[in-house]
């Protein structure tokens, strides 16, 4: 009969409007804090920050902060992956969703943050100087004058001393910091100067021929990578970072990796980004 | 006497088909069996009447849910996150005027004089227990920001204490502007990194986190509202066919072309879903409205308003103390960057103060000229659109933001040619000092903030007034079709009677 057929159609175009609102992509959860696994992009060369042993596993102040960070979101110790990432990649992998979060020596810049969100930073590094152990001719930029300064590929750190501060120093440009920590060692260059925390990881694998000048010259926000518009996901991030700063975690892991080198630490939480 | 065995059981069967027939005739209308055309009338007539009842309760619980979003954000979190991001300023604001107290030393007169900066030192430390207060209302309940806040309360009292030592020990010295005795300095020293390392992250990271609070609230009573919005169209639609099933009913039977009353209802309920809709539509548009266009610009204003308060002390610092002026005035540009980015068509971000100003004149008196891109706090206030009046206060804002800047240029130029009495002068005396500017930088920013306060005020009033009227319009309205339901039915009842 008709009209059971008018009813029928009516009840089923309510059912239908109640479930259309509902569905949603199935996949990867839309934000991390819904994930049971986490993909987390580190550096893989980073003595002190990250550095990947030859069993495949990553230690440094990264990924143990990462570990905190992924404890905090509810997701256990083995179900985090670490991917070592190049400083090139680190917008792509995230655009592309091919890790969830990225802890790798990352700092926070206006157009960087056009492209991805940040939580954090979890810690503020500044600029500094690395000379050879009993040099103590350099107390901070403007004594590097007339100096051979090596800096790593892909990065502007001796530039900025030369260029934007206008010091008449020398630069020598490496592959890798690891390969300017080499030149620095063996007296081809005077100074390296980049990441305070970068410095002292290198620092700690040879304490007695290094020394670090402690001349803070720049701000370098380190922070969490995270997809763009997972904005609660990375809410979460700063929660987690401001617990890891409360409950001492954060003062106790940047003792364990930086104590020895004799750099000024902060052990107070860091002024977030904001996520939007 | 064949059969007489299986007797007792075809008896049995019999009765039991009886009774089972019996029973339902004793508890319902003979029509919910097979219904006929009385049931019929009956069935529908109640079905309408339900479907009523269903559309008047999803439609007053969307209604009631609304405005317990729009109280949240409009009346209750909303202004307290507001209130907070005051935090932050008040704490800067009184480390300025400290380091103004501080640079001064014995030469009480200039500016506008030590008296006044202390005046507006002790404002803004009550502005900033005020803050601290909503802040802590906000964070209850939530042990990371209780603990945060207990921090900014320590932390705050430390400072004041360092401050207090080193006013007295100025206070003792009585020696002119811009030669504090080297302990003075030290102490404030400590005060200022106490202010910029623990105390206003902290602050800042509260602000940030009672943004989440709305951004979170908001973003669950959004995706709440369309849920809502399917309801009342799926309650009226069912309503709606339920109507016309009766109406298409009554015709074919009783071979009546309208139903009068029948057809009143159906219209009314046609009218009153699409009314409700077009209402919840509109309370949408508005709490976003009030959110993006009004809390997230006052939010984003409110601290670019903090941070150049920021910058305002740490020209004092590079005047006060020499010795660390490199990273007062590296400090100076990254606040500024977080202030206003500038990223030109050629990608060359500036990368030192000079150039940074030269670049933020590019931009001013006409940003849309602007060859690049502007980022930033303010930078991305800067676009078209909104209130009347909008577009100039922003312009305005930069303007003077820029005007700031070159006086800090001035300011350092003196000091490096003819010494830091001639930057103070420069820095705290006169039209064109940079202590001028700054306030004049100020007001605009905070003109522009009252714009977007107004929206944000005026989107939550236009919303409360969309709600006021449908707590009486809605059972009205549903009790009319309930009676017009029950007008249109009983003539053809009665029929049957």
């Amino acid at each position: 009969m008709g009209l059971r057929r008018l009813l029928t159609a009516a009840a089923a175009a309510l059912v239908l409007a109640a479930s259309g609102s509902c569905t949603e992509a199935v996949g990867r959860p839309a934000s991390i804090t819904d994930a049971e696994r986490l993909r987390i992009g580190v550096k893989t060369d980073q003595p002190g920050l990250a550095l990947r042993a030859d069993d495949g596993t990553f230690a440094g102040f990264d990924v143990d902060v990462a570990h905190y960070i992924a404890d905090e979101l509810g997701v256990e110790r083995a179900e985090v992956d670490f991917t070592g990432v190049s400083p090139q990649e680190r917008e792509q992998v995230l655009v592309r969703g091919e890790v969830d979060l990225v802890l790798a020596t990352y700092s926070i810049t206006p157009l960087r943050k056009t492209v991805v969100a940040f939580g954090g930073p979890y810690y503020v590094a500044h600029q500094d100087i690395l000379l050879r152990a009993g040099d103590t001719s350099v107390a901070g930029p403007a004594d590097l004058e007339g100096k051979v300064l090596c800096q790593g590929a892909d990065s502007d750190s001796a530039d900025r001393i030369i260029g934007e501060r206008g010091i008449a120093a020398e630069s020598v440009e490496r592959p890798t910091y690891g390969d300017c920590i080499d030149l620095l060692a063996a007296g081809e260059v005077d100074a390296v100067s980049t990441d305070d925390l970068v410095l002292a990881g290198y620092l700690d694998t040879a304490p007695s021929s290094f020394n670090l000048v402690n001349a803070a010259f720049t701000n370098e926000k380190y922070g969490v990578g995270i997809a763009r518009q997972d904005v609660a996901g990375c809410e979460a991030v700063n929660r987690a970072i401001t617990r890891m700063y409360q409950d001492g975690t954060a003062a106790w892991l940047l003792r364990k990796w930086f104590g020895d080198s004799g750099l000024d630490i902060n052990t107070s939480v860091p002024q977030f980004e904001g996520c939007v | 006497m064949k059969g007489s065995t299986e007797a007792p059981e075809i008896a049995d069967r019999l009765a039991t088909r009886a009774a089972d027939r019996a029973r339902p005739r004793t508890r319902l209308p003979a029509w919910v069996g097979r219904p006929g055309t009385r049931g019929w009338v009956w069935l529908l007539s109640v079905l309408c009447l339900g479907l009523t009842g269903v559309l008047f309760a999803v439609t007053g619980s969307a209604i009631a849910q609304t405005r317990d979003g729009l109280d949240v954000i409009g009346r209750d979190e909303g202004p307290k996150v507001v209130a907070t991001a005051d935090l932050y300023f008040a704490l800067s604001d009184m480390d300025a005027q400290m380091a103004n107290v501080l640079l001064m030393g014995s030469d009480h007169s200039l500016g506008d004089g030590r008296d006044a900066a202390l005046v507006r030192y002790e404002q803004r430390r009550s502005d900033a227990t005020d803050a601290l207060l909503h802040a802590a209302q906000l964070a209850e309940g939530d042990a990371t920001d209780e603990e945060n806040v207990r921090a900014v309360i320590e932390d705050m009292s430390r400072y004041e204490n360092l401050v207090a030592q080193a006013r007295l020990l100025s206070d003792e010295a009585g020696l002119p502007a811009g030669s504090q005795p080297e302990e003075v300095v030290r102490l404030y020293r400590r005060a200022g990194e106490l202010m910029r390392r623990d105390l206003l992250p902290k602050a800042y990271n509260l602000t940030l986190d009672s943004g989440a609070t709305v951004r979170s609230t908001y973003q669950e009573n959004s995706s709440a509202a369309s849920v809502r919005m399917a309801l009342v169209a799926g309650a009226a639609t069912a309503l709606l066919a339920a109507l016309l099933a009766l109406q298409y009913f009554l015709r074919t039977r009783f071979r009546r072309r309208y139903n009068i009353p029948l057809a009143a209802a159906t219209a009314g309920v046609l009218v009153l879903g699409l009314g409700a809709i077009g209402m919840l539509e509109q309370q949408a548009v508005l709490l976003r409205t009030a959110k993006a266009d009004g809390l997230d610009s006052v939010l984003a204003l409110s601290r670019a308003r903090a941070i150049s308060t920021g910058m305002n002390a740490d020209q004092s610092r590079w005047l006060m103390d020499p010795g660390r002026a490199d990273i007062y005035e590296q400090n100076f540009l990254e606040d500024a960057q977080m202030v206003l980015f500038l990223v030109p068509d050629d990608d060359g971000v500036p990368g030192d103060l000079e150039e940074y100003t030269a670049e933020v004149a590019e931009a001013v008196p006409d940003h849309t000229a602007y060859p690049g891109r502007l980022l930033g706090l303010l930078g991305q206030e800067i676009h078209a659109g909104g209130v009347e009046g909008r577009e100039q206060a922003q312009r305005r804002a930069l303007r003077d933001y820029s005007a700031y800047l070159h006086a800090d240029q001035r300011m350092r130029g003196r000091a490096e040619e003819e010494g830091a009495g001639a930057a103070i002068d420069a820095r705290m005396a006169g039209e064109e000092s940079v202590a001028d500017h700054f306030d004049r930088y100020e007001r605009s920013l905070v003109q522009l903030t009252a714009l977007h306060t107004n929206t944000f005020e005026t989107a939550v009033a236009d919303a409360r007034a969309g709600l006021r009227g449908w707590d009486a319009i809605l059972p009205g309205a549903c009790l009319g079709f309930a009676a017009l339901v029950v007008l249109g039915v009983r003539p053809r009842l009665a029929e049957y009677r």
